[in-house]
Order: structure tokens, then C-alpha cells, then sequence
């Protein structure tokens, strides 16, 4: 092979990591031959199944998508719990994978339900040579209060078994974040405060995906009925980014380091966190979808993507989005942008009319023989015609306009869209 | 809109994908546990794994995947008959129709193009030993390729001032442009292999020169390049010429036939006759029109070819095989056919008739007297490409009797590997390199 390939090593939390992308907690890491085969395909990591005391008692069915004009799996919901397997099996399994991929970084994921059991975990996790422990605060579809995101959206808990489990272990404690919450700093911070030197985000969202019509509930349908539970994948990156993003730009979480979670399928989505701060990241819901082989374009595209822009090491990524993502009301606001229209390439579908007419300002006119649209000067910039035109370049950013009286500068225009 | 296609000889007949049309059709692939449309390429371009890298947004890793594969991906993607490939065994056919493979495949090479990718590369150890091809068509390419690569020292001998072989001086532009063949010669010549022009192994320097000049083995990738006229009465006429020749010369002009205002009778129901009638149309024939001697269904051309030629006009007579060519002071003006039925007769005005019945091999025994052939005249190569001489390989069409440019690909990657493998052990089994046989 002579492809590109980058070194895309990286450390978290002080440990090697071969490359960033590691299975979250979840199915996909849930016994010793699954996590054999994703670290044989590339992953660099796991987080296994999360652990408890508890052992689930799982229903069926359990998952559902949804979808939108033919593509399914915009998201997925699940309903399951943590790890059905006996608890010592599951340190059995760690200690195994350990021994046999030392190179490979393996994760315990752990979720008690009072501090005893938080701290009786944490030993297992040691005694099985884990080089990282996460805490499950977050799994939003637990049968007790005790437990998921009950306690992870509530900072005191956090903070308790956050100290329970770092007062017993020296391995650096992660604490997975439940996006079901409004304000996410506040249980990280918490977190921080308990010893976590790091933080995952996001676990799933609480959702309904579908109603079903045949039972008058919601899907999936477990003997005619069905629950709120968790939300992952593609549609639930947007969210996840930004809970990342501002967790990242938090003074009073700058001595942590994050793990992106939500969504990830492909090597952009991946990149995409990073450039939000994270150094790690974890991937389900397209796993489940694909399988462990989608790593190979994650590892191929990022290689790629450093080859072209000169990048020869990943931590010169981390972050890079930050400074520039900031407060609405420190957005420049002078100008407007007047969308360009190459009718060379426009197929006259009219969709452009259609939507600036009903869902902006008006500010395109039909030419009914031409079949071309033609914007006239109520056009605010909003650039809804160009989100919503199906040719690719036909659409494009063009004059810069200045509102009145507003100074003139120089602005940065985006000039490629895909 | 016409129901006729316009269209000009020399810019390609089909577009290709955007970005965005691209992940429409990598969306509808089902990213096959054990993609059978892999299987079904003879080259092992390996579509399973390219279109799944456009589909997770990675199309420099698609083209890198096609390159390592299959040295000339570009060019495969163009002509490839698909549909009796990777895309007859797509999985998604059991839903609707096939994966658009080759047209996926054509994209990521454009986007190897647009990034400038050089994926193979000379490797950083070169070995002593020097190793000949004989012709710059795909067999060879894909062989000193696979040579080079693995650091042999590799010229290549084209009777031609060009290399691609058939590519290059057979398959019509509309289908194949020029400068596509040339990123795929590009990619060899990357690998430092060497090219010889206007050099024909033979007559210009023999296969024992070259083993006297130190070459340590060679590959025959000869290829066919007599095409077979029949013994048609008439068969002599100016007028009636064979495919190879008029493709090669509408190629070499740039597509100037001199066709304009003659009547063009095209005789046969492969690709080659779809190829020339297609080619006589767009260099400005009058008329056109194919002749075939059996029916639709048994004409081996490929589904797209078929319907290319109907898009431009041309009419297919089925069942009408050659009788007579009728002159007038050597100058051919009609030809007569004779129904399959045993009744039906058909006369037509031609000034030039186009013979696609089939290529040949050259006299062989030119390259070297002792070259084992076939009854047809065919290298006499076994499925590793030993021919009876010690050291000397041959495969592709020259070997197989025609068949396409990816499986020449094929042959020619998998003979590199046996060649490799005689030459690593050639100190030991030196013996054979001093004539007795191989096999
Ligand atoms: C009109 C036409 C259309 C075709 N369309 C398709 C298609 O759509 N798809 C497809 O897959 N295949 C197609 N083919 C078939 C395809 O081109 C061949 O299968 C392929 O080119 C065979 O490769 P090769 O390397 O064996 O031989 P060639 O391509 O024939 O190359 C042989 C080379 O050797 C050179 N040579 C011969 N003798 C000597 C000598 N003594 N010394 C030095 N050089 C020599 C020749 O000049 C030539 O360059 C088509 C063929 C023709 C004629
Ligand atoms: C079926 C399923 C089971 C999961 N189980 C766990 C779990 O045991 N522990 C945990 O921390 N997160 C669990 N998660 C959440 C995932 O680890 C991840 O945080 C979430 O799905 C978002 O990432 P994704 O979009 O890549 O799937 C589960 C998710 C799914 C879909
Ligand atoms: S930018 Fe907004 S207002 Fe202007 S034409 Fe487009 S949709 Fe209409
Ligand atoms: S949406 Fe795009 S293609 Fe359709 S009419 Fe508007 S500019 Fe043309
Ligand atoms: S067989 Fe068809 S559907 Fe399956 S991977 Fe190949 S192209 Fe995709």
C-alpha cells in the first residue's frame, strides 16, 4: 500500500492513542471478540459496554430510526440499558483485551447506582488494567433514579461519585455528560471539581422518534407500548457539537480534555470535533449502521485532509474552531450578502422562488418563459436560496453590501460549498 | 428535443458525476458484506471499497484504492463493459437496478486528477535485474507496472509512436478521451518504467537481442492487431476496409475521415462495429447503418453501446449476413446481403464499407521462431502467462483471443506476480534461464 497515511497519533489524559477514534459504550463494544475485531479494523480504542452491579434486563424490540426522503437512519433510537453480562465477565473480558492488545487503549465505562458500588467498580476497573475509566452519568433510559442521566443532571451527584470514584483509583476518571440538560458546564464542572480529568459528551438525547398508527404509541413497540428513550447518530451531531464546543471554551474546565460524542460517521464529522476541542473520539450509532470498517475511510480521509493542508500532527487540529465560534451579538452585522445566481447552470426548478417567497423576504422574481429566477433588491442575504437550490455552485455567495451608513471593512467570504 | 443524439467526435459522450450526484449514487449502494460487485471485477479494482470511501466522504481514498488496483482505472471506467461485470452481480439490482459503478469509478479518478494524487510510487530499493515488454497495450502497462513497482527495471517496446495499445489507437474518443489513457500511461511511467517507441520486437530488434541486452525476462502483450477480412466476393475493393485500420486512422487524424456525403456500411454486432458506426457518424458520414449477421439478443455488444449507436441514428439490420461487394473500376458502390432465412436479399448503396468481424494476432513466430502458437495463431501461454521459451511471459488479448481491457489488466498483474516470483529464485533455478523449459 502506498497510500497517505498520517501519523495520527495522539495522547489523552496522558495515554497513546494510535489514532483518535474509539467505539463509545454501547453494544458495539460489549465482549472480547467484538473489541478484538474493531481494534484488528483500526479503532484505537474502546470504551466497553458500560458496567454496573446492575445487570439489565433488556426489552425487545429495542431500536428504531427514522428517516426523511428515502434515507433511513438520520437517527436511532435505543432503548436499552447497560450491560446484560454478569459484572465479572465483563472485567474478565477488559483484562483479557488488555493483555492481548497493550497497544490498543481499553476504556471500563462504569455506572453505580451509590457510592460503594461507584468505588467497587473503579477497583475492578484497576484490577483489570484499564488505562481509562469513564463514568456513565448519562444513559437516560435506567429503570432506577439511582442511576444515568437522573444523576448525570444533577451537578451534586456528579460531584460525589466523581470523588468516590477518584478517592479509590489513580486512572484518569472521565465523566460522560447527558445532553438532556440545558446547561452542560454545570455537571462538567462538577465533575472537575469530583477529580474527572475528563469529560465525554454527549450520551443519547430523550426522544420519540415515530408514533406508531397501529398501536397508538410510540416506536419501538414493546408488547403496544413503548418509552422515551435515547436519541444517537447522524442527526444528533449538531447538538453534540455544540455541547463540545462549549464545554471546551469554559475557563473553569481549561485543565480538562474532552471526547466528542453524537453522530460521527465519517472523517469530516470526526475532524469536526476536534476542531471544537476534543482530543478523542467515540462512535456507536454508525457503527451499529456499518459496521467497524468505517474506520478505514475515518483513518484514509483524515491522512488525507493533513496531506492537503500540511498538517503532520493532530494536536495542531485541536481546537482550531474555537476562537472563532462566538456570541451572536458579537457577529458582524454591517453587511448583507447578495446571493449570485449562474443561470448557466440552474436547471429552472423554481424551488429558490418557492422558498425565498414563503419562507423569506420576497425578494426573487420568476421569469415564466425563461424559467430563471431573478433576485431584485429585497434581498436581505439571508441565503435560504442557496441552502435550498439542488445544483451544486449554482447558487454562490456574491456581492458584498453594506448597510447604511455601517463601516466598510474587509469581510470573509465562504466560498465552497459541496 | 431531437430524438437524436448530437454529439462530436472527439469530446466524451457521457457525463459524469458531481460531488453531489456522486453521493446520490453511493447512497443507493447497500455496502455489501463480501460485495460480490468486488468479485466481479476481473482487475480486483475492488468497487465494494471505493464506492463505500465516497460514501463516508473519502474520494481520494476511492481513487487510491482504484489506482492500487488497477493501474489503468481511469481508463476501465470509461470502457469497461460493466454490465457484464461488477455491476451484473451488484446486490441492488435484487431492488431496482445496479450501482452506476464505473461512472463512481470515473469520479473518483477525476477527483485523483483535480488533487493530483500520485498513489504508486517507485519503491525506495530498485533490484538489478531488467525485465522487457513487448507492447505498451493494457497487458503490458498493468505487467511493468506491477515490475516496476516492485523495483525491476522495465522498458517497454511499442511498434507505435504511442503507447495504450488498443486504447490509444482503437476505442473512439467519444467514449475513451485521449488524455485519460494518458494519466493512466502517466501513473506507469510514474514508476520509472521505460518506454520505447516506434520499436516493433521482430523486425526492429529481436527477442534474443533482448535477452542479449540483458534483459532478464520478457512479457509478449502483443495484443491483435490483424484484423480478419472475410472471403467475401468483392473483399478487395477500395472501399471495404477493416475496423482497426479505420478506427486507428480516424484516431491518428483526429476524426478526419473524409467520410462527409458517403453512404457507410458498418458489417458486425460487436462493440468494434458499434465503435465504428459510431465513429463514421460523428466524422461526418451521410449515411450509416450496421449490418449484423444474427439477432439483437446474440449481439455481443454491450447494452450502453448499442443504445449509444440508436441515439446517434443509426439503424442495426439483424439477420443479414455479407454476400457480395460490388465495384466499378475497383471502387466499391454496393453491398449485397443474404437473409438468414435463406430468402431474404438485401442490396444497398455503400462507398465504404467497415469490417468488424474480429482481430487476429499478427504473425507471432516474427518475435521469435520457436514461440509456441495456438491453432489460431495465438501465444500458446498457460494461465500463469509461461509461454514454451524460459523466461518469456505472454498474456492479454494476443494470449486470450480479445476480450477487454480489464481482464488484459488482469492478466498482465497476475503474470507480473509469477515473474516475480521466477525471477527472485532465477540464481537458483538459473538453469532454466539457459534454455530448458520453464513449465
Ligand atoms: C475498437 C475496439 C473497441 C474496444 N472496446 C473495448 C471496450 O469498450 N472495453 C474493453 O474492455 N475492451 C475493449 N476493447 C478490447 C481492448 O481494447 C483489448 O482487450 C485490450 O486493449 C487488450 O490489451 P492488450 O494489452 O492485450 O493488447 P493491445 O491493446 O492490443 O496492445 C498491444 C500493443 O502491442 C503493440 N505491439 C504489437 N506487436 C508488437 C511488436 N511486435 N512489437 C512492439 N509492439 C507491438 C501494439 O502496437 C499495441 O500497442 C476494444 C477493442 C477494440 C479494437
Ligand atoms: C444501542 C445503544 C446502547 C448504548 N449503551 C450505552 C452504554 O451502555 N453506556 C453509555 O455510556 N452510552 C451508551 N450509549 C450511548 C453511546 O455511547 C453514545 O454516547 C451515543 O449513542 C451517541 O453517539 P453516536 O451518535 O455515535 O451513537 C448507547 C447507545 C446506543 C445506540
Ligand atoms: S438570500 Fe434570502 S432574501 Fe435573498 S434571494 Fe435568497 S432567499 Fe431571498
Ligand atoms: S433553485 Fe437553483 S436550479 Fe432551481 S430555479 Fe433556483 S437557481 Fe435554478
Ligand atoms: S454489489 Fe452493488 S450494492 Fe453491493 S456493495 Fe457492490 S455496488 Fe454496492
Amino acid at each position: 500500500m502506498m497510500a497517505v497515511r498520517k501519523d495520527l497519533s495522539i495522547e489523552y489524559l496522558g495515554v497513546k492513542c494510535e489514532n483518535p477514534f474509539f467505539l463509545s459504550s454501547s453494544p458495539v463494544g460489549g465482549n472480547y471478540d467484538m473489541v478484538a475485531k474493531c481494534f484488528e479494523a483500526g479503532w484505537g480504542g474502546v470504551f466497553f459496554k458500560t458496567i454496573g452491579i446492575f445487570v439489565a434486563d433488556e426489552c425487545s424490540p429495542r431500536f428504531d430510526n427514522n428517516g426523511k426522503e428515502g434515507l433511513p437512519w438520520i437517527g436511532f433510537k435505543n432503548m436499552e440499558q447497560i450491560s446484560d453480562k454478569p459484572t465479572e465477565q465483563n472485567f474478565e473480558y477488559l483484562a483479557r483485551l488488555k493483555r492481548d492488545y497493550p497497544d490498543k487503549v481499553v476504556v471500563s465505562s462504569i455506572m453505580g447506582s451509590d457510592e460503594d458500588e461507584w468505588k467497587k467498580l473503579a477497583k475492578l476497573s484497576e484490577q483489570a488494567g484499564v488505562d481509562l475509566i469513564e463514568g456513565n452519568f448519562s444513559c437516560p433510559q435506567m429503570t432506577s433514579h439511582a442511576m444515568g442521566s437522573d444523576v448525570g443532571s444533577s451537578p451534586e451527584l456528579v460531584k460525589q461519585y466523581s470523588e468516590a470514584v477518584t478517592s479509590v483509583t489513580d486512572i484518569p476518571f472521565i465523566a460522560k455528560m447527558t445532553p438532556n440538560i440545558t446547561n452542560m458546564n454545570l455537571p462538567a464542572r462538577a465533575a472537575a471539581l469530583g477529580g474527572a480529568k475528563g469529560i465525554s459528551a454527549i450520551n443519547t438525547i430523550k426522544s420519540i422518534t415515530n408514533i406508531d398508527f397501529e398501536h397508538m404509541t410510540a416506536m419501538p413497540v414493546v408488547d403496544g407500548k413503548s418509552s422515551i428513550s435515547g436519541y444517537s447518530g447522524a442527526a444528533v451531531r449538531p447538538i453534540a457539537l455544540r455541547f463540545c464546543a462549549l464545554l471546551a471554551q469554559d475557563a473553569l474546565l481549561r485543565d480538562a480534555e474532552f471526547s466528542g460524542i453524537g453522530g460521527v460517521e465519517t472523517w469530516r464529522d470526526a475532524l469536526e470535533f476536534l476542531l471544537v476541542g476534543c482530543r478523542n473520539i467515540q462512535v456507536t450509532t454508525a457503527v451499529m449502521q456499518y459496521g467497524y470498517r468505517i474506520v478505514e475511510d475515518m483513518i484514509s480521509g483524515l491522512s488525507h485532509f493533513m496531506e492537503e493542508r500540511g498538517y503532520d500532527d493532530l494536536d495542531a487540529l485541536i481546537g482550531q474552531a474555537l476562537p472563532n465560534i462566538i456570541p451572536a451579538e458579537e457577529l458582524n452585522r454591517d453587511f448583507r450578502i447578495i446571493p449570485n445566481i449562474d443561470r448557466d447552470k440552474c436547471v429552472g426548478c423554481g424551488r429558490c422562488y418557492i422558498s425565498c417567497c414563503d419562507g423569506a423576504h420576497q425578494a426573487i422574481d420568476w421569469e415564466e418563459d425563461a424559467r430563471r429566477p431573478a433576485i431584485n433588491d429585497k434581498c436581505v442575504g439571508c441565503h435560504l436560496c442557496l441552502n435550498v437550490c439542488p445544483v451544486a455552485g449554482c447558487i454562490t455567495p456574491g456581492e458584498i453590501r453594506f448597510k447604511e451608513g455601517r463601516r466598510h471593512t474587509d469581510i470573509l467570504l465562504k466560498r465552497y460549498y459541496d | 428535443m431531437s430524438k437524436l443524439a448530437t454529439a462530436e467526435y472527439a469530446s466524451e459522450a457521457q457525463a459524469g458525476f458531481t460531488h453531489r450526484t456522486a453521493m446520490e449514487e453511493a447512497a443507493r449502494c447497500l455496502l455489501c458484506h463480501d460485495a460480490p460487485c468486488s468479485a466481479g471485477c476481473p482487475a480486483g479494482t475492488d468497487p465494494g471499497r471505493f464506492i463505500r470511501s465516497i460514501r463516508f466522504r473519502n474520494p481520494k481514498g476511492a481513487a487510491e484504492t482504484i489506482r492500487e488496483n488497477n493501474i489503468l482505472g481511469g481508463s476501465c471506467a470509461r470502457i469497461c463493459p460493466c454490465d457484464k461485470l461488477c455491476e451484473e452481480a451488484c446486490s441492488r439490482s435484487g431492488i431496482d437496478r445496479p450501482i452506476e459503478i464505473g461512472k463512481l469509478q470515473r469520479y473518483a479518478m477525476e477527483q485523483e486528477n483535480i488533487f493530483h494524487l500520485k498513489t504508486r510510487r517507485p519503491p525506495q530499493e530498485k533490484k538489478a535485474l531488467r525485465v522487457a515488454c513487448v507492447g505498451a497495450g493494457p497487458a503490458s502497462l498493468a505487467c511493468a507496472a506491477a515490475l516496476a513497482e516492485a523495483g525491476y527495471g522495465v522498458t517497454i517496446f511499442e511498434a507505435e509512436a504511442k503507447a495504450g495499445g488498443m486504447l490509444t489507437y482503437g476505442v473512439p474518443p467519444m467514449r475513451l478521451p485521449q488524455e485519460v489513457i494518458d494519466r493512466d500511461i502517466d501513473a506507469v511511467r510514474g514508476l520509472g518504467v521505460e518506454f520505447v517507441f516506434n520499436t516493433r520486437v521482430g523486425r526492429d530488434i529481436g527477442l534474443g537481442d533482448l535477452k542479449a541486452k540483458g534483459f532478464a525476462a520478457v512479457f509478449i502483450g502483443a495484443g491483435l492487431w490483424r484484423s480478419k477480412l472475410p472471403d467475401t466476393e468483392g473483399a478487395e475493393l477500395d472501399g471495404v476496409l477493416t475496423a482497426v485500420d479505420f478506427l486507428k486512422n480516424a484516431r491518428s487524424t483526429g476524426g478526419r475521415t473524409e467520410l462527409e456525403g458517403k453512404s457507410v456500411v458498418v458489417i458486425g454486432g460487436g462493440d468494434v462495429a458499434m465503435d465504428c458506426a459510431a465513429t463514421a457518424k460523428l466524422t461526418g458520414a451521410q449515411s450509416v447503418a450496421i449490418y449484423y449477421r444474427r439477432t439483437l439478443e446474440e449481439a455481443p455488444a454491450n447494452a450502453d453501446e448499442l443504445r449509444y449507436v440508436f441515439s446517434l441514428g443509426v439503424p442495426i439490420v439483424t439477420n443479414f449476413a455479407p454476400a457480395r461487394f460490388v465495384g466499378d473500376g475497383g471502387k466499391l458502390k454496393s453491398a449485397e446481403f443474404k437473409g438468414r432465412d435463406g430468402k431474404s436479399f438485401a442490396s444497398v448503396t455503400a462507398d465504404v464499407v467497415v469490417f468488424a468481424a474480429g482481430q487476429a494476432p499478427e504473425d507471432m513466430t516474427r518475435l521469435a521462431g520457436d514461440l509456441r502458437l495456438t491453432q489460431e495463431g495465438l501465444i500458446d501461454a498457460d494461465g500463469s502467462g509461461h509461454t514454451n521459451l524460459p523466461f518469456v511471459f505472454a498474456a492479454g488479448d494476443a494470449v486470450n483471443g480479445g476480450k477487454t481491457a480489464v481482464e488484459a489488466v488482469a492478466e498482465g498483474k497476475a503474470v507480473a506476480v509469477e515473474m516475480i516470483a521466477r525471477l527472485e529464485n532465477a540464481p537458483k533455478d538459473g538453469a532454466n534461464r539457459d534454455g530448458k523449459e520453464v513449465r
